[in-house]
């Protein structure tokens, strides 16, 4: 009975607040009416809007993984094999531009 | 000789940390899913820069920045939806869950309409504008409706995991104490708008 016990409370402690939600959300429209403001307003800059929109991209993809996908109050493994998964996207990434820019 | 076997979850088939962990390593199959894709999309993209730039004023920014910020918002409200359901309140949580699936039926109404257009302009492969396009604006809509439909797709399945979620807290079956099933919902609908988060900017703000 113990070990059923032990097990039934294996979720998480952590019980991220309403507040805290509302907050990731409004940093996130505030994010998305960037990206598009510079994209419509700075359309001869042309270059720079497409890494700038990346960018904020980034930026907004981060903060859903981390906050409302929980990875920052989760275990640290949650952590290390996402950069893993990512670092290798990456290696394709490089291997895909080294194989475009050699032909 | 009393053979006397515990399994290791005492019998219950029930494993949070398990369930969540096989869920992960699912979603890291997604993101490389979509990662491939996205390959695919930059290297065209860069072999037909005016061509693509061409293609996507075609798109419409206000539906797209409508559709991000539905999204957003469904994102929130799943997540509100697994705080209402740790602190014990059912209710909350299956209004929240709701207006999560609302969201998602507002985005697709809005794809649909897209959608249309693109259709009413004989912009799909295969139509006869789409035939007489040059080259890169066809590879930019090939891309454009492929990863948007995938995506769609995904919207869909997000939306039918959350409608049994809803059935299952009615139920008593996910609950204060076994949440790991509304958790594992949640994090599939975060990843769907984690797509979308690259795709707007990809397809509709490159100009």
């Amino acid at each position: 009975m113990k070990n059923q016990h032990s097990i039934e409370e294996s979720h998480s402690e952590h019980i991220t607040s309403y507040r805290e939600h509302f907050g990731t959300w409004v940093g996130l429209i505030l994010l998305t009416l960037m990206t598009v403001f510079i994209s419509v307003f700075g359309a001869d800059l042309r270059t720079i809007t497409v890494a700038t929109a990346l960018f904020i991209a980034s930026v907004k993809a981060l903060v859903v993984a981390y906050y409302f996908m929980h990875l920052k109050y989760d275990p640290r493994i949650y952590r290390v094999l996402i950069t893993i998964v990512m670092s290798l996207f990456t290696v394709f990434l490089i291997m895909v531009i080294l194989d475009y820019l050699t032909r | 000789m009393n053979h006397h076997f515990t399994l290791p979850n005492s019998g219950h088939n029930y494993d949070a940390k398990a369930s969540k962990m096989g869920m992960w390593l699912f979603l890291y199959t997604e993101l490389i899913l979509f990662g491939g894709l996205f390959l695919v999309y930059m290297v065209y993209r860069s072999l037909n820069q005016d061509a693509f730039l061409l293609a996507s004023f075609n798109l419409n920014v206000w539906m797209g920045t409508a559709n991000t910020i539905v999204l957003l918002t469904s994102s929130m409200t799943v997540a509100m939806a697994i705080s209402a359901l740790q602190k014990g309140d059912p209710k909350k949580s299956i209004f929240l869950l709701w207006m999560t699936i609302l969201a998602a039926l507002v985005f697709l109404v809005v794809k649909y309409f897209e959608w249309s257009a693109k259709f009413e302009h004989g912009l799909f492969p295969g139509m006869d504008h789409f035939n007489q396009l040059p080259n890169g604006e066809k590879l930019y809509f090939n891309l454009y409706f492929f990863m948007t439909g995938l995506h769609g797709l995904h919207v869909i399945v997000g939306g039918i995991f959350i409608v049994i979620v809803v059935f299952k807290i009615k139920s008593g079956k996910v609950n204060k104490d076994r949440y790991q099933l509304l958790e594992n919902s949640g994090l599939y609908w975060h990843l769907v708008d984690l797509i979308w988060i690259y795709l707007f900017p990809l397809f509709y703000l490159i100009h």
